[in-house]
């Protein structure tokens, strides 16, 4: 037995007192001649015995309840040993495999260190003891280990390419704890670098987990991070057989990065970039490289979409070179020629959508918008035949009596776009309205001032389908975003898909820009109160809650009604400078580079819109990882959907077209930011609790033996004893 | 009979100022309160002449005396019977113990002895005291005269309890040294070895001695009544026992009452009357006892 306290033992001392007075107490009694002594020997005998037991009882009653009480204070322990029948030593240990981790301050990475210290910690547990190790990124288990077999497992793991994941470790944690014996100790050892990305997954957790022993320890180098990498890539433009992208470099360590920046398409490679990133700063170069490799057929020759994995790469110089490398997926498309047919009036209202359109199309590389003007009134079957994109700047009767045509034209692929003026014919309305080739119907026009939203609708989803694909069940209708499309089933972050709408959507990218133009400061004179077509949805609203842009799908067409004029009669949109982004976000950008880039913790989905179906109801599809495997991919509404990229690297299809999509790194993996150990310590005291079923506050547990409180029996003790002792006292006195 | 037997009271005793005074308040107290029939035939001289009471033999009625007074009178015979007594009359130092607001043993037995005197001397007869602790102290030879009775009774109010008690040596020597058998009256405490007491005893018997034993004890010595932490001192030995009473007293009890009961049973085995005397207790008892006896030697 021990005691936490061992110094309150010294108060045992105080059963001198009690002591003292029993051998100096001197009873007080009377002397009496008597005769019959002989007679009182035979009694005295037991009665000077008993008397002396009694005294000598009393004061040993005496006596201990002053030890025992001086032992409570002093908290004893009982000493058991730890391998005790049926209590167990168990071992958590949660090893953070992140890429982070493979991270090297030039002495050794911080995943061997940390494998170094699992290897110290279990050499130093209960040789009876279970290990369970689960890694932390790849959320891997191995369970129920011996000590030897918990050593051979820790030098087969391996950092992944990955962000921690401590909900698999904590839930496994919890699952296998539920199932334990309840005389098990359980031990948790996490090894971490704490990056605030793996900080914010501890801080997320609302439930602690019940543990007896929390032990952890934070692997940071004690030199100044030294870091950069390249966390984003977007295509700037395509100009005269040259791409351009911009690639956006962070620093995120303390020394100064003096790096070079290249983009390699195959073996093409680009001219190295100087970059000069301080610490803490995140600054975005661009890199231009030739697409027109040696045997490669020249882009404005290709016939065909071509996928290009573009790899853009630092130069070594870090002590993380995993992020040095970002892998963008890129499908540029076929040049091709849009006939826009402008109807109007014959009032010219047309002249300052024309001129937006024409600067559109010169601005476009791969695209040319012919233009045509004419009067609604002189419309015929031909222009319809001849154009891809019809823009209406009002309805008028004349749309009515073509109704029909016009909804063939739209179901056969083309687009038309209505804009709005006060007085639309209502009567053409209602006809166009049953033909369900509007998108909402116009009623009364309301003569208030009235203003736009910044920006379309924040739409996760985009609306555009690559292929004229009906509806899907779970869409929202009417009034709200189109939520049809790619659904992201990748754990709710947002894909990054920009992919040209082959049936005349919305372009996104322009939506995007649209809000850069501060299109909620123009000033719109007048609206329409529309009626939203059950199939169609508000892509833009105004600042009062009427409807601003109004899409629907119409067989592989599409319908859009602008709820103002396309001239100064209700707003001034067409002389604003947005005027050519609002065409391009109405028009969409039929032929767009298509960049395909993911995260390693996003589910894949590459573009089959054209892929080759040779047997009819296949839906399954084969494609390559970033660790060469073959796979398969689901198909779903024209999405190549991989479960698993492997990997960081290159998912590719297998079929022609050939498609690549880059998987890089987990956004915020790389930001190797230095814990702080009281924020590390807070959280882990939160995150893992002792055990409430034993008083842990004064317990230890050691290799081989476990010391158990054991105050409460001296408690209980002393109050039995302190009750009793006044009976038992008049008891013997008797 | 309760105003006579107020004279029979050892604390009324005590407060005499006198043996003699004692000797016959005790006697006479004894007396008159005592009812003549249960000893027909048994006459002590005190007087001619005693007022007639139902039950009395008609014969002995004194028809003169009723002829002139007519009051009806019995004569009083006075008998000689020229009868020894030897009172023997333990004055040890354990005699001189008194309980609480009583007289102690030695005064209770000395009034005990100067009645009996008183008694036997008017009766004419013989008697002797013999004073003993160790050994013999005081032989009083036995003589018949009344006015041996002062000699005795100052005797007694002189005798001052002191020694141990050696019972068996004296009453061996008083088996050997008496010449005429007669009646020995041992007043003590008895305690002493009893097998010896019984062997002095026994020699006493068989030198045709009749034995009479008055066992006197004090009242806690018989019942130990005290409370508290006491240390008990011998008055002989000077053993002491520190002891609470109130823890002892059953067994006390029980052992003294199996030691007179031994004493009895043990002398009534041998002849021997005994009589045990609570020194609380009037002395009628003894007086009874005695006449009882007395009685029956006749």
């Amino acid at each position: 037995m021990s005691f936490a306290e061992w110094i309150f033992l010294l108060g045992g001392f105080a059963v001198i007192g009690p002591l003292i007075a029993h051998l100096l107490a001197k009873p007080r009694y009377r002397r009496l001649p008597f005769t019959m002594l002989r007679f009182l020997r035979t009694g005295q005998v037991e009665s000077q015995s008993r008397r002396k037991l009694r005294d000598v009882l009393i004061l040993l009653l005496r006596c201990a309840i002053i030890v025992l009480i001086a032992m409570l204070f002093a908290q004893p322990m009982l000493h058991t040993r730890g391998e005790m029948e049926g209590v167990r030593s168990v071992y958590y240990l949660g090893l953070d495999n992140s890429m982070s981790m493979a991270y090297s301050d030039g002495s050794g990475s911080y995943f061997s260190e940390l494998v170094d210290s699992a290897i110290d910690y279990i050499r130093s547990a209960d040789d009876e003891g279970i290990f369970n190790i689960c890694t932390l990124g790849s959320g891997d288990w191995a369970s129920g280990l011996s000590k030897e077999r918990a050593l051979v497992q820790l030098k087969r793991l391996k950092v992944a390419p990955v962000s921690t994941n401590i909900d698999e470790f904590l839930s496994g944690l919890r699952t296998t704890r539920d199932g334990r014996h309840s005389r098990d100790i359980t031990s948790v050892f996490v090894l971490s670098d704490f990056t605030p990305n793996t900080l914010k997954q501890f801080i997320d957790i609302e439930k602690p987990a019940i543990v007896d022993n929390i032990n952890y320890k934070p692997i940071a180098s004690r030199k100044p991070i030294n870091n950069a990498a390249i966390v984003d890539a977007r295509v700037n433009g395509l100009a005269n057989g040259k791409l351009t992208i911009n690639a956006t470099v962070v620093n995120c360590g303390r020394i100064e990065q003096n790096r070079q920046l290249t983009a390699k398409i195959g073996a093409n490679k680009s001219a190295p970039v100087d970059i000069s990133v301080s610490a803490n700063q995140r600054r975005t170069y661009q890199v231009q490289i030739d697409i027109d490799a040696a045997g490669q057929p020249p882009y404005l020759l290709a016939k065909t979409e071509r996928g290009l994995p573009v790899q853009l790469s630092l130069s070594a110089g870090d002590g993380l070179k995993e992020d040095d490398t970002f892998y963008l997926g890129l499908s540029l498309p076929q040049r091709k020629n849009v006939n826009v047919l402008l109807s109007d009036n014959g009032t010219g209202e047309m002249f300052l959508l024309r001129t937006a359109m024409k600067t559109l199309s010169r601005m476009n590389s791969y695209e040319t918008l012919n233009i045509k003007q004419v009067l609604i009134g002189d419309l015929t079957l031909s222009d319809l035949d001849w154009a891809n994109i019809m823009v209406c700047s009002a309805i008028t009767d004349r749309l009515g009596y073509i109704a029909v045509d016009l909804k063939n034209f739209v179901k056969g692929g083309g687009k038309i776009v209505f804009f709005m003026t006060d007085e639309p014919s209502s009567e053409a309305a209602k006809q166009l309205w049953e033909q369900e080739v509007l998108a909402a119907l116009p009623q009364r026009c309301v003569r208030e001032r009235t203003y736009i939203e910044p920006g379309p609708c924040d739409n996760r989803f985009s609306p555009f389908l690559l292929s004229p694909a009906p509806a899907s069940p779970g869409a929202r209708r009417g009034g709200g975003q189109e939520s049809r499309g790619v659904e992201d089933k990748s754990g709710g972050r947002p894909l990054r898909i920009l992919v040209g709408d082959k049936s005349g959507g919305i372009d996104s990218v322009a939506a995007k820009s649209l809000s850069n133009y501060r299109m909620d400061r123009i000033v719109l004179t007048g609206f329409l109160e529309c009626e939203q077509h059950p199939d169609s949805s508000c892509l833009w609203r105004l600042q009062n809650g009427f409807g601003f842009v109004y899409f629907k799908r119409i067989g592989k067409g599409a319908a859009i009604l602008v709820n103002t004029s396309v001239d100064d009669s209700l707003g001034s949109i067409t002389k604003s400078n947005a005027s050519i982004a609002f065409c391009r976000y109405l028009l969409g950008q039929n032929n767009q580079i298509g960049e395909y880039c993911f995260a390693r913790d996003e589910r894949v989905m590459l573009p089959a819109y054209d892929v080759e179906v040779p047997f009819a109801g296949r839906k399954q599809f084969w494609v390559e990882t970033c660790n060469g495997r073959n796979r398969r991919a689901a198909l779903v509404e024209s999405f190549l959907s991989v479960p698993d990229s492997d990997g960081v690297g290159w998912v590719k299809t297998l079929t022609k077209p050939i498609r690549y999509a880059g998987v890089n790194l987990p956004k915020g993996e790389t930001d190797m930011t230095k814990p702080i150990a009281a924020e590390v310590a807070k959280i882990m005291d939160r995150i893992f609790s002792p055990d409430e079923r034993q008083n842990t506050a004064a317990a230890q547990v050691s290799g081989k033996k476990r010391y158990k409180p054991f105050w409460k029996v001296f408690a209980w003790i002393i109050i039995l004893l302190l009750l009793v002792e006044p009976a038992v006292a008049n008891r013997l006195k008797r | 009979m309760k105003q006579s037997r107020k004279y029979l009271d050892p604390v009324l005793l005590s407060k005499l100022a006198n043996m003699n005074l004692v000797a016959k308040c005790a006697v006479e107290g004894f007396f008159s309160g005592l009812h003549p029939s249960p000893f027909h035939g048994f006459s002590v001289e005190y007087s001619d002449h005693r007022e007639y009471h139902p039950g009395d033999e008609l014969k002995f009625l004194d028809w003169k005396v009723f002829g002139r007074s007519d009051k009806l009178y019995i004569k009083q015979f006075e008998q000689e019977t020229n009868a020894t007594v030897y009172i023997l009359l333990d004055s040890s130092k354990s005699m001189s113990f008194a309980g609480d607001g009583s007289v102690s043993k030695i005064d209770y037995g000395s009034f005990l002895a100067a009645a009996l005197s008183y008694l036997m001397l008017i009766q004419s007869d013989s008697v002797s005291l013999i004073l003993f602790a160790e050994r013999i102290n005081r032989h009083i030879p036995p003589r018949s005269k009344r006015t041996h009775l002062n000699v005795i009774l100052t005797t007694l109010q002189r005798n001052r309890p002191a020694g141990r008690t050696s019972l068996a040596d004296v009453l061996h020597t008083v088996a050997e040294t008496t010449k005429r058998r007669g009646l020995v009256i041992l007043i003590s405490d008895l305690l002493d070895d009893t097998g010896d007491i019984y062997q002095g005893l026994n020699h006493l018997k068989y030198l045709k001695h009749d034995v009479l034993i008055f066992h006197t004890m004090d009242h806690q010595e018989l019942y130990l009544n005290y409370e508290g932490l006491i240390q008990f001192e011998d008055l002989e030995s000077r053993a002491k026992i520190r002891t609470f009473p109130q823890s002892l007293r059953d067994a006390y009890r029980v052992s003294v009452s199996a030691f007179v009961d031994e004493v009895k049973k043990t002398t009534g085995a041998g002849g021997i009357d005994y009589c045990l005397l609570d020194t609380s207790e009037p002395l009628d008892r003894g007086l009874m006892a005695f006449l009882a006896k007395r009685k029956r030697m006749m």
